[in-house]
């Protein structure tokens, strides 16, 4: 039985250990954290600041040019194929205006 | 009983390694959370910023956008209008190329004769009547010579006192007359490209319109 107190005691400490441990893994997670966050907002604190000088903002701008120039493409297919459209139509309906100019131009009663 | 106290210390011994594993479970999963947290909130931050800066240059931001968006805009409406004019002047070019072959005798569909008598009545009408001089190109004179006897009569029925004379100098022109009173002070242009020019000018919006293209 003294046997088993003894193992008992060593138990014990294990768990103790274990707890020890736990909580040095939390502490040091919370300081991985803060160190994080920290660093996150020296960094934003930092890229304003410079934006305010105008400056490491060309990835923005770059970012804004790239999307407008799609945009701009964008238009230019839509408006292509509104030019195919007209010409289409043209087309089909050349006669009909033709014929329209013709009686009005040849006085014919 | 030896036997006993072994299996009791191999329970005891089981059960404190599940409750260690499990404790430094627990505070591996609490450690992940805690990071996880953190990285999302440092994310959040750096979005923030992004955003404050986007506002910061929302001017400048404008202004690129504008630039490059409105230059596009405009090259695709100078396409679409030039694709539009295109039609109508298509148009017009064939009419005009239609009426030169009528004029040259080359369209048996039409009586070219009849729309050389109409012109010259028209113009008849709007001067009045009077003594009225014909002007026309070589191939229309001759035309005119043929008929004027029956044109004289129409215009007589039409007019008062009219009185018309052929000007042997040829025009340049497609077809069509130019009639003048003798003493000048009336004209009245008749002639083909006078009158598509002026049918272009009064028509060219119905004529896009029957394209379909506005």
């Amino acid at each position: 039985m003294e046997r088993v107190i003894s193992i008992g005691g060593r138990l014990q400490r294990l768990l103790e250990e274990a707890e020890e441990e736990a909580r040095r893994r939390i502490e040091e997670a919370r300081g991985r954290a803060e160190t994080l966050l920290e660093e996150a907002r020296r960094e934003a604190e930092e890229r304003l600041e410079r934006a305010k000088r105008g400056v490491g903002v060309d990835d923005i701008l770059r970012r804004e040019e790239e999307a407008a120039k799609k945009e701009a493409e964008r238009r230019m297919r839509e408006y292509r194929r509104r030019v195919r459209e007209v010409e289409r139509r043209a087309k089909e309906n050349f006669e009909e205006a033709v014929s329209l100019v013709l009686k009005e131009v040849l006085p014919l009663g | 009983m030896a036997e006993e106290t072994l299996e009791l210390e191999a329970r005891l011994i089981e059960r404190v390694v599940e409750r260690r594993e499990a404790i430094l479970k627990e505070a591996e999963e609490e450690a992940e959370r805690i990071l996880r947290e953190a990285e999302e909130e440092a994310r959040r931050i750096g979005e923030e910023a992004e955003r404050e800066i986007l506002n910061l240059l929302s001017s400048d931001l404008k202004a690129l956008r504008d630039r490059i968006v409105g230059a596009g805009e405009l090259e695709g409406r100078r396409l679409l209008m030039e694709a539009r004019e295109k039609a109508v002047s298509t148009v017009f070019q064939e009419v005009e190329r239609r009426m030169r072959e009528i004029a040259e005798g080359r369209d048996e569909s039409v009586d070219y004769d009849a729309v050389l008598s109409h012109l010259i009545l028209e113009g008849v009408e709007a001067i009045g009547g009077g003594d009225i001089i014909i002007q026309a190109n070589e191939r229309d004179l001759e035309r005119i010579r043929r008929m004027l006897k029956e044109v004289r009569r129409e215009a007589e029925r039409r007019v008062e006192e009219v009185n018309l004379k052929l000007d042997g100098k040829p025009i340049e022109a497609m077809g069509g007359v130019i009639l003048r009173s003798v003493d000048g002070s009336k004209i009245y242009y008749n002639t083909l490209e006078g009158r598509l020019a002026r049918v272009r000018r009064r028509l060219e919006g119905r004529v896009a319109e029957v394209l379909g293209v506005i």
